[in-house]
């Protein structure tokens, strides 16, 4: 055969591969209401930066009447290309071609994938569409794709978009990565499914009922992103990848975003109601201070007493974690907690500044949440506050009380800067809790009771719970007008930027999970 | 059936926005509760028909106390 011929029939080949598992599959997902893998690897990547990597690999299973079907790629799509300029690998697993289904070797493929990213010190993008487990093959096939992600956990970002059903311990594989995408409608994450779940609990659900996008948006907190459409999906994701390095030895990008680092804030002096009693929307403070008002919130529906996510100041991205006194009045709990220790981690992992803006009356009290275990929970917030080792900026906007003040962040937990606005109240606890105790029995004594009492609070009040009181102390750095939180913390930042890391001798710590 | 909105976290009913068979959409605001002495806006995590009030105004409520029913 002709050299010209043996070209000819591998590119006649290729055009089939790219065909997946034919036009009659390719629209019975389109009918889906889904995208067919190439046609996200198309979304994804920069016109023509995408290499294929493995499209001829084939399973090896000979049982079942597989041996008649070997589909070359085996059902997931692996390689690199450019996302706005930057390398990141992927895996796309095709629905089209054996139901996505993962085998022995098409997770060896995802494993090659996964190492070639690590070796590339790039991002590593999962796009999830899958039946599960081929079970002709026996098992033994998601704990390659486990070890691969929990060896490059905090190497390299991972991101894991679930394009569909994603079931049994295939679940665990988007659940080791970095930050996870739901798409409305489509998306299903579970351990056991619907049927088993009748069949032995006796319970009756529907798959979206179980672990569709508001179940784990909302209730379990499994995903970070849920988005309306495959579409969007991507845009956010790659939104998301804008504020990432490629990898834990890089810095993440400074972009011109044209927004003026110095701009004031005008609005932010009316923020915080005259009322201590009357809650306000601490997004507001993120967005005012954000490039262009541009907040990427992380777990927006979870434990939204919370807030996560990240922003640019002047070009320079940071993570934000903020108390949202209009939801349980900023209060943390087990929930809260555990998705603020994670972005801290996250955001340390990958040399992004952390700012945290304070107002917080305290953990939740309640049996409920003791017996949840929020010394547990509350303890992980502490110690990934301390772990982080990248810039770390505390702003107290209004309360900032006992334990809960650690958690987010002070001088003596390593904080860098402590900015205060003159709202700040901070103390071990609250003035009238604190007057209770010191005062209890003048107050009884007193013949007007609430009048002696009040006299106590207000006295307590302006001694221990002023930014004055803690500025000379020294507690805090810096008194500032609201509108000027900007720019102050674009210039901490700046400085910042090169902060050295102190490494500690030792394998790793043992933080309270 | 309907949905079941509880409170959130322990405290004292401040106002009760709504009334049994009025539309309510997700994230409306049904009630105010003080708790852990603030304002806390309850909103609806549903879209429905109020079926059922639990709770009127100065009731303290524990922790997960069903508030109201939508369908």
């Amino acid at each position: 055969m002709s050299v010209r011929k043996l070209i000819e029939i591998l590119e006649h080949t290729e055009r089939e591969i790219k065909m997946g598992g034919g036009t009659r599959a390719i629209e019975e997902q389109h009918r889906k209401g889904r995208l067919t893998a190439r046609e996200r690897i198309d979304i994804l990547f920069d016109k023509g930066t995408f290499v294929e990597v493995n499209m001829y690999s084939q399973h090896q299973c000979y049982d079942f009447g597989m041996e008649k079907k070997r589909p070359y790629g085996d059902g997931v799509i692996t390689g690199y290309g450019n996302v706005n300029g930057r390398t990141v690998f992927v895996y796309a697993m095709d629905f089209t071609v054996l139901g996505g289904s993962i085998g022995l070797n098409n997770a060896s493929k995802i494993a090659h994938a996964q190492r070639m990213s690590v070796k590339a010190k790039v991002p590593m993008i999962g796009l999830v569409d899958t039946s599960g487990a081929r079970i002709q093959e026996g098992s033994g096939t998601y704990s390659l794709l486990f070890y691969e992600h929990i060896r490059s956990s905090g190497v390299i970002p991972q991101i894991s978009c679930i394009m569909g059903t994603c079931a049994g311990g295939g679940c665990y594989s988007p659940a080791l990565t970095d930050f996870i995408f739901m798409i409305d409608k489509t998306s299903e994450m579970y351990i056991t499914g619907p049927r088993v779940i009748k069949e032995v609990c006796k319970e009756e659900c529907t798959g979206e009922e179980l672990g569709g996008p508001k179940v784990h948006s909302q209730i379990s907190g499994v995903t970070d992103f849920v988005s309306k459409t495959e579409q969007e999906c991507l845009d956010q994701l790659k939104k998301l990848l804008s504020f990432l390095p490629s990898n834990c030895d890089e810095k993440p990008p400074i972009v011109e975003t044209g927004d003026d680092p110095n701009r004031r804030c005008e609005e932010l002096a009316d923020v915080v109601p005259n009322s201590p009693k009357a809650p306000f929307d601490m997004k507001k403070i993120v967005r005012a201070i954000a490039d262009h008002g541009d907040f990427l919130e992380v777990k927006a529906r979870f434990a939204r007493n919370m807030i996560t996510g990240f922003i640019r100041i002047g070009g320079y991205p940071a993570g934000i974690v903020a108390n949202q006194s209009m939801v349980m009045a900023g209060s943390i709990d087990s929930d809260a907690s555990d998705k603020a220790a994670r972005f801290y981690r996250f955001c340390d992992c990958f040399n992004i500044p952390i700012l945290t803006f304070a107002d917080v009356p305290g953990y939740l009290p309640g049996v409920k949440e003791e017996h949840k275990g929020i010394i547990r929970h509350g303890a992980k917030m502490l110690y990934g506050y301390v772990e982080a080792d990248v810039p770390k900026i505390l702003i107290v906007v209004r309360k900032a009380y006992g334990g809960s003040w650690a958690a987010m962040g002070s001088k003596t937990m390593g904080a860098d800067f402590a900015f205060a606005w003159p709202t700040a109240e901070m103390a071990i606890m609250g003035a009238e809790g604190a007057v209770e105790i010191l005062y209890r029995k003048e107050i009884l004594a007193a013949e007007d009771k609430d009048a002696a009492r009040k006299e106590k609070i207000d006295e307590y009040r302006n001694t221990f719970n002023s930014p004055y009181l803690y500025a000379g102390k020294m507690v805090v750095d810096f008194l500032i007008r609201p509108q000027d939180t900007r720019a102050h913390l674009y210039k901490a930042i700046r400085l910042l930027w090169n902060k050295p890391q102190e490494k500690i001798s030792r394998k790793h710590g043992n933080i309270p999970l | 059936m309907g949905q079941e909105i509880l409170a959130p976290i322990a405290g004292k009913i401040l106002q009760v926005f709504v009334s049994v068979g009025q539309t309510v959409s997700e994230d409306d605001q049904v009630v105010t509760m003080e708790a852990m002495k603030m304002e806390n806006p309850i909103l609806s995590p549903y879209e429905g028909v109020v079926k059922e009030i639990r709770v009127k105004v100065a009731d303290e409520v524990k922790a997960d106390q069903l508030l109201m029913i939508i369908d």
